[in-house]
């Protein structure tokens, strides 16, 4: 337990700011969740990719985001577990949990990735939530953690404000009609997208939509992208770059991949695929996290695409999602 | 290209006045002999239809040349003079009722095909979009035809394979183009329609529905899964091989994105070989058929569902001996998914097929009960008395056609697609006496 403890300090550590190296790190989380998450040895050893074969954090096998639904995931008894997040499970019967054993990693994790992204010009202004709390939802946790103060409605004021909540709790409020001028400087952080849900917009429309309905201009919105199953965030750069951009980057101790899904290797530049995220703050879980979601590798950053509305089977089957629609 | 208003009016105007001069100048005969003529002239290796369908198709349909080449056989190989007569003569009684008064009980009655149809096509899949316009041809009325974005080819060579075969039959269709949620020039095309057919999703349908006239008979296609059932009698090592390569191809044709390509496969267990038996055999017949007729090319989108679908359950099967997974190696050509849980799991498409161990026929009702309405067609090895009686509980679910393994893609001329007769909305009826 002593060298488990180590590492996790270690890592603490490197997101707080300190030096290290990630390629070293991600090997030896991988060693210590090989030893300790049966389900994920196993996994390996099918695959013959275990520690004294991995060389390079690359070649880490990845875990389907799906296995979530099904196993805890855990390297400790998952009794021991402090607290434990779902997946909102829109299109598949049963949600995943990810399991903590503690929130140390998860808590570093949250705070200087956000200011970083919602605040480089070191603003400093009131948060207020539109996302209702729940015990399991990692995003309630999260904002809960930010310090952030859960709204019912937006009140118009003197002082700038930061309103932070999902894509369709926005869509929800403007479709109310809410019609505000909020301060200059204010600003929104969006999440997640409107699977499941009848009404979908585009990003920029709902972007113009913040302008409209709450004087938020579309150069300080900032989309917001997490897991459940994943204990750091990712935002795009647009407060950083001064103008609306999609393109998200890893902060040091994670690093995201875009996979060809035809041949389960990392796409050629410029080529859409899977994202595979490896986040060294998920110690307790597995690290090397294989998403569901398509986007492309961006320089040295990513853009995730939304889903494609309206895309429709070829044929005349039905699809999965289809049919539990149905 | 896109139809505009005015195409769209004036291809109804013309259908429906060739139509009125096929119907007094062709008799039905004519009519059967020049379809089944042009079917057949698709059939030999040197066809000309065939040639560009092979290069032409895989650009549109996303499919292989090689199962390009694959539906000409199935599909025009079932169009013959003897099976257009005999789906004539099933629904309509006698296939002389197209051309005058026939006995009818003690009157006599003579059938009129629908002055215009409207067909509306989707997807890829070519039978249905080739049985709609065999069927308002032999009925002998005026076409218009909205083409799926996903195949122009099939149809544009068809009729042309008509043409060549009676060139004023063919002058009873039209083939045109325009985007599906385009309201207004659908409804400037159903505006005149006797007869609607629809394919599509069930939300495509239902608007399109709401866009037809009152006037109008409407048949709509929606989207089905099918499934399939292994008895135990059949798990024996002598049957087994050949029952594989019969599964094998009623899940690769098409690619599995037709409605009669089966998801799951129940396999009873207590059989000389178990349940997992027939999940390898099925690996060797998938790999055997990929070999033989290649899956097509994939969207990004089709490729990510496979690939997340597959490692979900590869890495289950690791440490959880109630799942087990084969696949194509260094691809994703075809999965064979072995999950040991009963509930009906539709597929991702294109090759990916679950194989289910069940304890007999009353636990797989219970499963699929919740989706009968959407389920097309049941394979089963073998008939039997049994097995019987299981179609008989099928269709109390509404459940539209039973057959054997290895028929599933192979639906004969008559069927009734989707429990419904194909002919009976294209005609009225005029009674003497």
């Amino acid at each position: 337990m002593k060298t488990a403890l180590q590492l996790q300090h270690r890592i603490a550590a490197f997101i707080g700011g300190a030096r290290d190296d990630f390629d070293a790190l991600a090997l030896e989380v991988f060693t210590f969740q090989f030893e300790r998450n049966t389900a994920y040895r196993a996994f390996c050893e099918r695959k013959e990719r275990t520690p004294d074969r991995v060389a390079h954090w690359t070649e880490i096998p990845a875990v389907p985001a799906s296995a979530f639904k099904q196993l805890a995931l855990t390297c400790f008894p998952p009794d021991d577990a402090v607290v434990e997040f779902h997946t909102s499970g829109t299109t598949q019967a049963c949600s995943g949990r990810h399991l903590f054993k503690t929130l140390e990693l998860y808590d570093a994790a949250i705070t200087p990735n956000f200011n970083a992204h919602l605040f480089p010009d070191g603003a400093r202004m009131p948060l207020l939530s539109l996302v209702p709390d729940d015990p399991h939802s990692s995003l309630a946790y999260m904002i809960r953690k930010l310090g952030a103060r859960c709204i019912e409605r937006l009140e118009p004021g003197n002082e700038p404000v930061c309103v932070l909540g999902t894509a369709f709790n926005f869509l929800k409020l403007f479709d109310e009609g809410i019609q505000l001028q909020l301060p200059a400087g204010s600003r929104a952080m969006e999440t997640g997208g409107f699977k499941g849900r009848a009404r979908e917009v585009t990003k920029p429309a709902l972007y113009e939509m913040f302008e409209k309905h709450l004087g938020i201009p579309p150069t300080h919105v900032v989309n917001e992208y997490g897991m459940t199953e994943l204990s750091t965030q990712f935002y795009d750069a647009t407060m950083r770059v001064g103008h609306r951009s999609d393109v998200k980057h890893a902060p040091p101790w994670a690093r995201v991949r875009v996979i060809d899904p035809q041949t389960d290797e990392e796409a050629r530049p410029g080529v859409p695929g899977l994202f595979r995220i490896y986040d060294l703050a998920n110690l307790w879980s597995v690290m090397c996290l294989q998403t569901e979601d398509l986007g492309v590798a961006d320089g040295d950053g990513f853009v995730l695409f939304g889903r494609a509305p309206g895309s429709s089977p070829r044929g005349c089957s039905l699809n999965a999602e289809a049919l539990s629609v149905a | 290209m896109n139809a505009t208003i005015d195409q769209l009016q004036d291809a109804v105007r013309r259908v429906r006045d060739t139509h009125q001069y096929v119907l007094e100048n062709r008799r039905t005969e004519a009519v059967i002999k020049a379809l089944a003529d042009a079917a057949q002239s698709w059939l030999p290796a040197s066809s000309p239809w065939r040639a560009q369908a092979v290069e032409q198709a895989p650009a549109v349909t996303g499919f292989s040349p090689a199962m390009v080449n694959e539906a000409i056989d199935r599909m025009f190989g079932a169009i013959t003079a003897d099976s257009l007569g005999a789906l004539l003569d099933r629904e309509l009684g006698d296939r002389r009722v197209l051309d005058e008064f026939r006995p009818h009980g003690r009157a006599q009655a003579r059938a009129f095909g629908a002055p215009v149809i409207v067909h509306l096509l989707a997807g890829n899949v070519p039978p249905p979009g080739i049985h709609s316009i065999v069927n308002g041809l032999l009925v002998r009325s005026g076409n218009v035809v909205r083409m799926s974005q996903n195949d122009t080819v099939f149809p544009k060579l068809f009729v042309e394979s008509v043409r060549a075969a009676d060139p004023d039959l063919a002058m009873c269709v039209e083939l045109l183009e325009w985007p599906r949620n385009d309201a207004a020039l659908t409804q400037a095309a159903l505006a005149k329609a006797d007869a609607v057919i629809a394919h599509g999703d069930d939300s495509t349908i239902a608007a399109l529905r709401r866009l037809a006239t009152s006037q109008a008979t409407f048949t709509g296609y929606g989207q089905k899964v099918s499934f399939a059932y292994v008895c135990r009698e059949a798990m024996t090592p002598e049957q087994l091989p050949a029952l594989a390569a019969a599964a094998a191809e009623d899940v690769s044709i098409y690619d599995q994105q037709g409605c009669l390509s089966p998801h799951v496969i129940y396999v009873e267990e207590r059989g000389a070989l178990g349940p997992r038996k027939f999940g390898a055999a099925l690996a060797e017949a998938m790999a055997a058929f990929q070999a033989r007729i290649p899956r097509g090319k994939l969207s990004m989108e089709e490729a990510a569902a496979i690939n997340t679908t597959r490692s979900g359950y590869e890495f289950r099967s690791a440490s959880d001996r109630r799942i087990a997974v084969w696949s194509s190696l260094q691809s994703n050509d075809w999965s064979v998914i072995y999950e040991d849980d009963p509930s009906f799991v539709p597929s991702c498409l294109n090759r990916v097929v679950f194989i289910k161990p069940t304890d007999g026929e009353r636990r797989v009702l219970e499963n699929i009960q919740r989706h009968a309405t959407r389920i097309s067609t049941v394979g089963i090895a073998p008939m039997s008395e049994r097995m019987t009686e299981f179609a008989k509980q099928l269709a109390g679910l509404g459940i539209h056609r039973v057959c054997p393994i290895g028929q599933m893609q192979r639906p004969p001329l008559w069927w009734f697609h989707d429990g419904k007769p194909n002919l009976a909305s294209l005609v009225r009826w005029t009674e003497l006496g």
